[in-house]
């Protein structure tokens, strides 16, 4: 059995395999064959009550070849990387085309890349113990902000990704891709039983010296600040509000609002409600959302994406008006565009989608104070739970898992229970007031999508948006 | 079956202990699967795979140690089994930790054929014709069925090996094939979708193609036209596939973990009464032909049935060996995993019984409500037990579905929404491994305009 390499500078596999294995690929005619090899070595450490749970360590491994002919895709993968299972997976994918094919030869160069990020430690060589080091910190600083504070779980995870990907039209690109996050999940007990949760983290793909600055002491405070702070809090009014969402993370309201709804593969296909509005109006004259996969050290960065083509900075919508969409390259091609270097996927696994990488939303004018003091009666969305968003008919939902009511222009109680609903166009239409505070969320977000997690980065300055649906249990006018 | 993969799983357990650990317990899973999507009568695209991989979990002086991997070579195993084994060190020792003791691994649940060879021998073509006949009814439903977002259908065919220093070696073998269909109907400048599929694991048992196309289609088209109604507290039915997930909500707050941490809103409540006793929620590890059906769990205990939920009093908690051990009880068969995840607490096949009344009855019996077909987020909260989700479906009035309804909430409180269930259909089916048939809540409160 071929053994892979395994040492850092090395590469996956030799360049004539690659070629080797293209040429089968293409041997039933195909227009376009592809190798995507992986080699993922993780790493993540658990404490729970008070007590370092485990330590666990992972390796997952393995190759996609992809062919396609006309619109149809033929995709086989395998988790052996012995010239057999390559061999087998390269024939089982081009069995798409049913042509004959007469024997074909490829080269393929490596593609030089950029390097949004690049650790020269990377993160699978750090001690364990130091991983260790961080969660027990973490552990130590929740319990020690407030007695009420009752369950603290700290977990920190890493990965080091080597990716290698090759096509027959000759691009050849090789990535090492770390990602860590060290998180903070905290459960506070107050009065009569009443609990709250709070949750923190962060990370991206930095090194372990990230954590000097980001400390373990910060997160796990800021996580049982939310617990704590929101203990005792009252329902919400449910129905249209106003509402206030604090600068950072809340951008994962536009990531689900409008982001989706902007990858190539549903506008192509028509599923889409932004799909054929491209340069007209479609959020308000203060709105202008940003993809980049170039921001320095970001957990959505890539220096390239999973299908060998450069991440780009994309204006998607410019004050208002929709510019453009992401690409991969299959729906490039079936579109007549070029790839805007969007192709994702989780893994060998799976097949690329068109993806967000970091989403953010352009800063406006007003400042953060200006803005709550603009509303009368409103809610304060501190911290995000997640969302979920239904492309085809723009519905999307966000928990708001630390809210407070606006009063008379100053933040009041704490409220439980909040959801936001609305369809994404509409909202963007809503957006009255734009800070000039944008903030890019700390490293927390893994991005779902036909089965595919994807790490991505969001950010938002603080923003009031109009006539914001509700949910709660409590009925009364707003 | 491989005797391969069951020596190379007691090989790997007999090295972890050879290399200081005092107890080891190595998973492997073995697969294959193929699946497809079609566009417009062809092909959109075919993926075919082989996957495996080996779990390593380790106790080395009562601290836990895991290691995984895909990477077969003799080199890697072996390079894993020590990794876990250092990994343990550093962890904390928990007097608790431990495998499933030998008298709790004594024998295998009798559960019946897993392992279809229907499926095991398909024709590879079956998936490409059953995905475009869905299409192709679907469309035929009508013409405001526009497209697909996707449409597809697939097999698989995996093992399991399991090998404990504690005196259990097993494995078996398991198939099942699936359907989806996800169109989308158009109107003006409105789009709507919605979703059908089914999981069987014996390939007679799915439904047709063609019925799964068009309930799709169905389901889609008749939410065209929908909008926000007024906040109001009206009565709300879930169907069964909303009443699943409501069950899956009330199942994940009997996690035994989170109650023994009091991170539960049920962790008070065992033996009391929390809904009317028309309510009894199983956990099945045994569900005859159940997609989650298994002879053993994660760690080798065999599995069981489980009342939740008894006749509306709170009758057990789920629990692994780890959780049982801190809670003083015993595993009730529900530890889960993948080779990549160490053991944790999920459900097996998991179901609310159904009732007496037929679906249409007990929409007869609302003057004004709520018919709920889909919703959007995770929106429970299990230890506050606070539920809120987005909600579309279709508004009830005089005991008859009227106007499609979407962009609303629907939210309560989960034990008060379990003490009001007032009505349970006679409509239990699998689709997957969670299931309940229609359910009506006296009361919740819609936020929309």
């Amino acid at each position: 059995m071929a053994k892979p390499t395994s040492s850092h500078t090395n590469t996956l596999l030799s360049v004539p395999l690659i070629e080797r294995l293209l040429s089968a690929a293409m041997e039933k005619g195909g227009e376009f064959a592809e190798v995507y090899v992986e080699r993922n070595e993780s790493c993540a450490v658990i404490l729970e009550e008070k007590k370092v749970k485990s330590a666990q360590a992972g390796l997952s491994q393995g190759v996609g070849v992809r062919v396609i002919s006309g619109a149809k895709v033929g995709y086989a993968y395998s988790d052996d990387l012995d010239d057999e299972a390559l061999f087998r997976a390269a024939r089982t994918a081009a069995l798409i085309a049913q042509g004959g094919g007469s024997e074909q030869t490829f080269n393929v160069a490596r593609t030089p890349l950029p390097t949004f990020y690049r650790l020269a430690t990377p993160l699978k060589n750090v001690e364990v113990s130091q991983k260790v080091a961080l969660v027990v910190r973490a552990n130590k600083a929740a319990h020690a902000y407030d007695k009420r504070v009752k369950q603290v779980i700290a977990t920190y995870a890493d990965s080091t990704k080597r990716v290698l990907v090759a096509n027959t039209k000759g691009r050849m690109a090789e990535d090492t891709q770390d990602l860590c996050r060290l998180s903070t999940h905290v459960v506070a007990e107050g009065k009569k039983g009443d609990r709250r949760t709070g949750f923190y983290g962060g990370g991206g793909r930095v090194p372990f010296s990230h954590f000097d600055t980001f400390t373990p002491e910060f997160v796990a405070t800021e996580a049982a600040r939310q617990a704590v702070e929101t203990l005792g809090a009252v329902d919400a009014k449910a129905g249209q509000q106003t509402v206030v969402l604090a600068p950072g993370w809340s951008g994962i309201l536009l990531h689900e609002a409008v982001g989706h709804g902007l990858e190539a593969d549903f506008i192509r296909k028509g599923t889409s409600l932004f799909a054929g509005k491209e340069n007209q109006k479609v959020a308000s004259d203060l709105v202008t959302v940003i993809d980049d996969g170039t921001v320095a050290n970001g957990r959505g960065s890539l220096n390239v994406d999973d299908e060998g083509n450069p991440a780009q900075f994309k204006v998607l919508i410019e004050r208002g008006v929709l510019k453009g969409f992401m690409y991969d390259s299959l729906n490039a091609k079936l579109m007549g565009k070029d790839s805007s270097g969007s192709g994702r996927r989780e893994s060998f696994k799976h097949l690329p989608l068109p993806r967000m990488t970091n989403t953010y939303l352009a800063p406006g004018e007003s400042t953060h104070d200006e803005i709550i003091h603009s509303v009368d009666t409103g809610i304060y969305c501190a911290h995000f739970g997640g969302g979920q968003v239904d492309i085809t008919n723009g519905n999307f939902v966000f928990e708001v898992s630390e809210a407070y009511e606006i009063n008379k222009g100053k933040v009041g109680r704490p409220l439980k229970g909040v959801t936001l609903i609305g369809v994404g166009p509409e909202a963007l239409k809503n957006v009255s007031m734009v800070g000039n505070d944008p903030m890019a969320d700390p490293g927390l977000g893994t991005c779902g999508k036909d089965g595919q997690s994807v790490p991505v980065g969001v950010g938002l300055p603080t923003i009031r948006i109009d006539n914001m649906t509700v949910g709660g249990t409590k009925l009364g006018a707003a | 079956m491989s005797t391969h993969y069951e020596a190379l799983a007691k090989k790997l357990m007999a090295r972890a202990k050879k290399k200081g650990a005092q107890q080891a317990e190595v998973f492997i899973e073995v697969g294959r699967e193929a699946s497809v999507r079609v566009r417009d009568g062809e092909i959109e695209d075919l993926t075919q795979a082989t996957s495996k991989g080996v779990g390593i979990r380790v106790f080395v002086n009562k601290r836990l140690g895991f290691a995984w991997t895909s990477d077969f070579t003799e080199g890697s195993l072996n390079g894993f089994v020590d990794r876990a084994v250092q990994l343990a060190a550093a962890a904390a020792p928990n007097p608790l930790n431990g495998l499933p003791d030998r008298s709790s691994l004594k024998g295998h649940a009798n559960v019946g054929a897993l392992f279809d060879p229907a499926i095991a021998n398909l024709r590879p073509e079956w998936k490409i014709e059953a995905a475009i006949e869905m299409e192709k009814a679907g469309k035929s439903v009508d013409p405001r069925i526009k497209t697909f977002e996707s449409v597809g259908a697939g097999e698989s065919v995996s093992e399991v090996y399991l090998a404990s220093s504690e005196g259990f070696t097993g494995g078996y073998q398991g198939t099942y094939a699936f359907l989806f269909a996800v169109p989308v109907a158009a109107e003006g400048d409105q789009l709507q979708t919605s979703y059908w599929v089914d999981y069987k694991r014996f390939f007679d048992k799915l439904d047709t193609p063609e019925s799964v196309g068009k309930e799709a289609a169905r389901r889609a088209v008749r939410m065209l036209g929908a909008k926000k109604v007024k906040s109001q507290r009206v009565p709300v039915i879930f169907d069964p596939m909303m009443a699943a997930s409501f069950v899956g909500s009330v199942a994940s707050a009997c996690n035994g973990d989170a109650v023994f941490k009091q991170s539960s809103f049920l962790a008070s409540k065992l033996g009391e009464k929390i809904a009317p006793s028309t309510v009894t929620i199983v956990d099945d590890g045994l569900l005859k032909d159940g997609i989650a059906t298994s002879p053993f769990d994660g760690e080798g205990v065999p599995t069981r049935t489980t009342k939740v939920v008894d006749q509306g009093v709170l009758n057990a908690f789920l629990y692994d060996a780890f959780t049982a051990r801190k809670a003083k009880t015993q595993s009730t068969g529900n530890a889960a995993r993948g080779y990549r995840t160490m053991p944790h607490i999920g459900t097996n096949n998991l179901y609310l019984q159904a009732g007496d009344q037929r679906p249409e009855d007990i929409i007869k019996g609302v003057k004004n409500g709520f018919y709920v077909t889909a919703m959007l987020g995770h929106g429970a909260n299990l230890v506050t037990g606070e539920f809120s989700r987005g909600a579309n479906g279709l508004w009830i009035e005089n005991g008859e579905l009227t106007k499609p309804v979407q962009e609303v909430t629907v939210a309560g409180h989960l034990i008060a929404m379990l003490q009001g269930i007032d009505a349970i259909g006679n409509d239990l089916t699998f689709r997957g491994s969670t299931a309940a048939p229609t359910i009506r809540f006296k009361e919740l409160t819609v936020s929309g305009e």
